[in-house]
């Protein structure tokens, strides 16, 4: 390893926990003086590239991450793929994800070195700094940087989802507020005032916010004109009070993206509410599935599901939108008149 | 007298239909696309400038189907509109009090839910092309059997025979194990029938709750077989509206007029000349980025009109600015 010419890079692929966790582990590794180097945004070759070495049986976002981690090959010293098994009591996360670093590593044999990591907060606090210190100590032997870096990581985290609750930003947005000098804020609002409806998208944000995989629907619905709000725009205890008032406890880490957030929002005031999830995906299926019911029960507000894969034409998503917005639009004027 | 146009380009048929000002239907015509859906768009406009009644003048053109974008380049169109929205106006426009409307077409299938004459709840067959129009084509084609005689042949069905129906490869498969084993064709007709309708009821139609009256349009309501079979799975009275095969073009000329006089603006229409008009269409890769977009494009008399198909806007906004 050539430490005294140039900078140690660790790779992290765009795709999954990225866009729940970016900015804490870059803020990570920069603390400990190793440079990160991030993937492109999807791109054909790069679904193309994972769907031919994962099994079929694979979720769509798991073969895309797969190609972003294979993009990143031969452009880093390691790559970083932790397993997140729980963030909550009795939550779990997907098989996919609890596997992850172990999946790569089988199907990308010229992959460098995996910074593999668990984190299971059901394990205790004392498990988890450990954690974090054997994934420092690829860097320093001192304790006391890691426990600096993981201090500024945890700050830089909590900033990054104050800035999309507070400001109502995507993590693509928010990333870039946090990370480069560009100013997006501003003329989103700008171009947000002229929107006459408000839809909201519920769904996992490695779904939400991949232009590629989604067809870029966000932008979409914007260009018809309606303003889109996101899981992220809602502050966390919101969407696990609705949660829990739609299922009780959870069962899955990140139920709140789906169930939390697709349950408040059919209880404000928004015109409509569109579910995304990927094809295969069996705990979505099931969340959906309440989030659907419950949409049913209450009659107020229209919902949608779509079901991403690698074949999912735009033709058949843009139809659906289309018919959707109308649909919404017709409903509400039919409200006015009564 | 003022006419509002509806046109929709489906994947196997073109439709277009033509509406006085009292919504009365003047003309329709319905072709074969045959994978021509510019040729066809062609030829239906001159069907209809033929069978126009004298002093009729077009004040609202719009398109629907799958290549209503193509067709609303070719005609100018004031409106383009989605088949969901266009099948709910058509079914209303006949049964005012509809609460349920099965639209089955070559490539797709959709069940639209309306309550109180708007449309609450829809759903579309995912890639999967069980119960569409195609997979009845294709089974009869294999059975030999004229697509026109399908219906009539089902009816006649005793003991119909069960066949899988939840995806075509495993249709087809059962049915020439059916077929082997000394079935007659009728009973196994009414079988595949049955199929698609189970297929439809378990997938497109999942979790909607199904309300008379149940209005059934689209190329296959022709299917005498398929509507009992409807009938005898949601045990209710299925309507087969008039005109059911062109009621997405009378649909969109019905979403035409609306929005055209509530404008008040005039229509855009390039006019019946479009039907001798040199049109070309062409596709290329884009290389900008390694996404390699497949981009098509039409042109008229060398110039070109719109580009599409890509990711992002590139090409599109090439074309119109």
């Amino acid at each position: 390893m050539n430490f005294l010419t140039a900078m140690t890079k660790v790779g992290i692929p765009r795709a999954l926990l990225y866009y729940q966790y970016y900015p804490m582990w870059r803020t990570f590794f920069e603390e400990l003086g190793v440079e990160t180097v991030l993937s492109t945004p999807t791109t054909k070759a790069m679904v193309n590239s994972g769907c031919s070495r994962m099994v079929a049986e694979t979720c769509l976002p798991v073969k895309v991450f797969c190609g972003h981690a294979l993009s990143l090959v031969d452009k880093c010293d390691y790559m970083f793929i932790p397993a997140i098994r729980s963030m909550g009591k009795r939550a779990y996360n997907c098989s996919k994800f609890l596997g992850l670093p172990d999946m790569m590593k089988a199907v990308i044999p010229e992959c460098p070195l995996i910074l593999d990591m668990d984190i299971d907060v059901t394990n205790g606090k004392r498990t988890l700094y450990q954690n974090i210190y054997s994934l420092g100590r690829h860097f320093t032997w001192n304790p006391a940087k890691v426990k600096k870096a993981a201090e500024k990581a945890w700050e830089c985290h909590l900033a990054y989802y104050q800035q999309m609750f507070s400001q109502g930003l995507t993590p693509t947005q928010a990333i870039d507020e946090i990370f480069s000098e560009k100013g997006v804020g501003v003329d989103q609002e700008t171009a947000n005032s002229s929107l006459t409806l408000t839809v909201a998208v519920v769904g996992h944000p490695y779904l939400i916010y991949d232009d590629y995989i989604n067809h870029r629907l966000i932008h979409r619905l914007q260009t018809m004109g309606a303003r889109v709000l996101t899981p992220e725009m809602v502050d966390e205890e919101v969407l696990d009070v609705a949660m829990t008032k739609l299922v009780g406890n959870p069962r899955w880490t990140y139920e709140v993206d789906v169930i939390g957030a697709g349950g408040y929002y059919l209880e404000v005031k928004v015109d409509g509410v569109i579910g995304v999830i990927a094809f295969g995906c069996g705990p979505d299926s099931v969340m959906m599935d309440m989030v659907y019911r419950k949409a049913k029960r209450l009659k107020a507000i229209p919902f949608m599901c779509l079901t991403l894969d690698e074949h999912t034409a735009d033709a058949g998503l843009v139809t659906r939108l289309e018919a959707f917005l109308d649909m919404v639009k017709r409903r509400r004027r039919e409200q006015t008149c009564v | 007298m003022k006419t509002y146009l509806g046109i929709d380009v489906g994947s196997l048929t073109t439709k277009l239909a033509l509406l006085d000002q009292d919504n009365r239907l003047l003309t329709a015509v319905y072709l074969r696309t045959q994978g021509k859906p510019v040729a066809m768009i062609q030829e239906g406009l001159e069907q209809i400038r033929d069978q126009m009644p004298y002093g009729a003048d077009i004040c609202g053109v719009a398109t629907t189907g799958s290549a209503r974008y193509l067709a609303g380049v070719v005609t100018d169109a004031d409106l383009v509109k989605n088949e969901i929205t266009s099948q709910a106006f058509g079914a209303i426009h006949y049964v005012p009090d509809a609460q349920t409307v099965i639209e089955i077409g070559g490539q797709d299938s959709k069940i639209i839910i309306i309550r109180d004459g708007v449309v609450i709840d829809f759903g579309m067959n995912t890639v999967c092309a069980a119960g569409t129009g195609s997979f009845l084509d294709h089974q009869a084609s294999r059975l030999n059997i004229n697509i026109e005689d399908f219906g009539q042949q089902a009816l006649q069905s005793k003991t119909p025979v069960r066949i899988a129906g939840r995806c075509t490869v495993f249709a087809e498969s059962d049915m020439i194990h059916k077929q082997q084993m000394g079935h007659k064709t009728d009973d196994i007709l009414y079988g595949l029938c049955q199929a698609l309708v189970r297929n439809f009821i378990n997938n497109v139609a999942l979790g909607k709750e199904i309300l008379p009256p149940v209005v059934f349009q689209g190329g296959v309501a022709f299917n005498a077989g398929i509507v009992k079979a409807f009938e005898e799975s949601l045990s209710t009275q299925v309507i087969v509206p008039p005109h059911h095969e062109v009621l997405g073009a009378i649909g969109v000329a019905l979403v035409a007029r609306e929005e055209i006089e509530a404008s008040g603006n005039m229509t855009k229409f390039r006019g019946f000349s479009i039907s001798q008009a040199n049109y070309h269409t062409s596709s290329f890769e884009c290389k900008a980025c390694p996404n390699v977009c497949e981009i098509a494009q039409l042109s008229l008399d060398g110039k070109v009109l719109a580009r599409w198909g890509g990711r992002c806007d590139l090409w599109e906004r090439a074309s119109t600015g």
